[in-house]
């Protein structure tokens, strides 16, 4: 009996033990923990005949014509006005988290992203042109193989090492890429973006050619800072926000080179192109959450995507299931916690969109993208507070997150004590901006 | 001083299986917690080192007073009410 009860509490830890950090997953993936399952659908994948590829245009292209179309002609003219007033008002106030030192903060860090456009500079869908002719010794000119496994743990390294954290691959889908590459300003026109069978991407005057080779796509994901984003919303939250989109164009277009030199072609893409959610599903990397975004199991909705198309023959990933939906089912902290009353409060997902800006033919939490992008005006930041709120986005040193995660993901029961106790820690509350400076004052960086 | 007429009985008590759990439950919380508190001190979240700091005094405190409590119980020279099952009792024997 009493062997009986050691061995039992012996067997216990060691579940537990295994449940953290044992693997889970494909030998193809990192060894991730064994609470997050692998399945051959991803959750709410269903698509109805309404889904097709999404114009391209999101809040950012729509919202000029429908706050027009909603408050009146010359009413986007004075909101702006209105935030600048605001926004130079509380610089020289020096607001916590709108000081000059908090907006340039979020400046700088801009500035790789700001410098990357679709097709060109860091984003460029083809190799420069070469100095001199190539020779067989030369990189891209002869082809490396390898098993599509081998090729895989390959391309996954060299992400990694250029700052992605979480990297799987992806079939190609052609009905995530966006039909169209929407005009930056008045002088230009939208690009449609087409597949052909060619053997290089091109990009001319009127169109983005993506080759029909192209059947593999790296999704990949890249935390944002936490320390930042906790300061949401506000220009501090932001850097969070543009640091991602700067460090994603930077791994991409890294990622692009490599992939370039091993003999293949690659097309780098941050947020542009294509939607980012749906390659990461199928990809493993995360799920669909009550945000209408990726949720990953390691660091919420914390993460930049970004994703290189190639016609480098990879292992695919499988999506993953970690209990996320039936968690935001009874969650809801992120729609509580939301300023604008953008998110859904719908027990269940459904087809039912909210606007334009959502992509119709399957289920979700459609969000209110107008709601969030007039208070983005309003706040004179991009927000965030519903990425800070998600109790998946976690500091990654107490061990219990991990345990509580696990619970999640094995026992859906739990599911409301562990929102009970996520409020009860006070987690996912805003910190004071200026807290920031004074932790980051010293000359080495903490964590 | 004793005589050679004393006896003396010494009893190994063992304890029972589900103590040895119980008590691995208590120290296998007591960890958790005092982990939860200093990380949630490195990540900066006030409210979650402070709740778990003092349910990890609070626990540790209540563990510590069972078990003074439990060696109160029974005083010298009297047996357990209840005697662990496992109980042993050794053979008196008489000096000389």
């Amino acid at each position: 009996m009493k062997a009986g009860g050691f061995v039992a509490a012996g067997g216990a830890l060691g579940s537990l033990g295994a449940l953290a950090i044992g693997t889970g997953v494909g030998e193809n993936q990192r060894k991730r923990a064994r609470w997050i399952k692998t399945v051959d659908r991803p959750t709410l994948s269903e698509k109805t005949a309404d889904y097709k590829r999404f114009s391209g245009k999101d809040m950012f292209a729509i919202y000029v014509p429908l706050k027009t179309q909603r408050d009146g002609v010359g009413s986007f003219e004075a909101e702006q006005a209105s935030k600048s007033k605001r926004l130079a008002a509380w610089m020289s106030e020096r607001k916590p988290g709108f000081s000059l030192p908090d907006q340039q903060l979020s400046e700088g860090a801009w500035t790789v992203m700001r410098s990357s456009r679709p097709g060109t500079g860091l984003l460029s869908w083809t190799r420069p042109p070469a100095r001199t002719p190539a020779t067989p010794a030369e990189p891209g000119t002869q082809r490396y193989t390898a098993s599509p496994e081998e090729m895989a743990s390959t391309v996954k390294a060299a992400a990694r090492l250029y700052g992605a954290r979480l990297v799987g691959i992806a079939p190609m889908n052609e009905n995530y890429v966006n039909q169209q590459v929407p005009r930056e300003d008045e002088k230009q026109i939208d690009k449609d973006i087409v597949f052909e069978d060619i053997d290089v991407p091109s990009v001319t005057d009127t169109k983005f050619v993506i080759p029909r080779k192209m059947k593999w796509v790296v999704a990949i994901a890249i935390p944002m800072d936490l320390e930042l984003l906790s300061r949401a919303p506000t220009a501090l939250g932001d850097t969070a926000s543009a640091l991602g989109y700067s460090h994603s164009a930077f791994v991409v277009s890294s990622l692009a080179v490599f992939i370039r030199g091993l003999g293949y072609e690659a097309i780098p893409c941050v947020n542009d192109t294509a939607q980012s959610i749906p390659f990461a599903i199928d990809a493993g990397i995360g799920e669909l959450s009550r945000l209408n975004k990726l949720v990953t199991p390691e660091f919420g909705p914390a993460v930049r995507l970004c994703k290189v198309f190639t016609d480098l023959p990879m292992a695919y990933d499988k999506p993953i299931n970690f209990g996320l939906v039936e968690f935001c089912k009874t969650c809801k902290k992120c729609a509580e916690a939301c300023p604008s009353r953008a998110l859904s409060f719908d027990s269940e997902p459904s087809v039912r969109t909210r606007g334009p800006w959502n992509n119709p033919g399957h289920k979700a939490w459609y969000e209110d993208s107008y709601k969030c992008f007039e208070y983005w005006q309003k706040s004179g930041s991009a927000c965030g507070v519903c990425l800070v709120s998600c109790p998946y986005t976690k500091g990654n040193q107490a061990w219990i997150h991990e345990g509580a995660k696990a619970a999640v993901s094995v026992a859906p029961a739990t599911d409301g004590v562990f929102r009970i106790l996520d409020n009860a820690f006070g987690y996912g509350k805003q910190r004071d901006p200026e807290q920031w400076w004074k932790n980051n004052s010293s000359s080495e960086r903490r964590g | 001083m004793t005589n050679a007429t004393d006896v003396f009985t010494i009893t190994i008590r063992r304890r029972r299986w589900w103590f040895w759990a119980l008590a691995g439950l208590w120290l296998l919380l007591e960890l958790l917690l005092l982990q939860t508190a200093l990380a949630s001190v490195a990540e900066g979240e006030p409210r979650a080192a402070t709740i778990s700091g003092i349910a990890a005094i609070v626990l540790a405190a209540a563990g510590v007073l069972l078990w003074l409590r439990r060696g109160q119980s029974q005083k010298p020279g009297e047996p357990s009410a209840q005697p662990d099952d496992a109980s042993t009792p050794v053979e008196p024997q008489g000096q000389g």
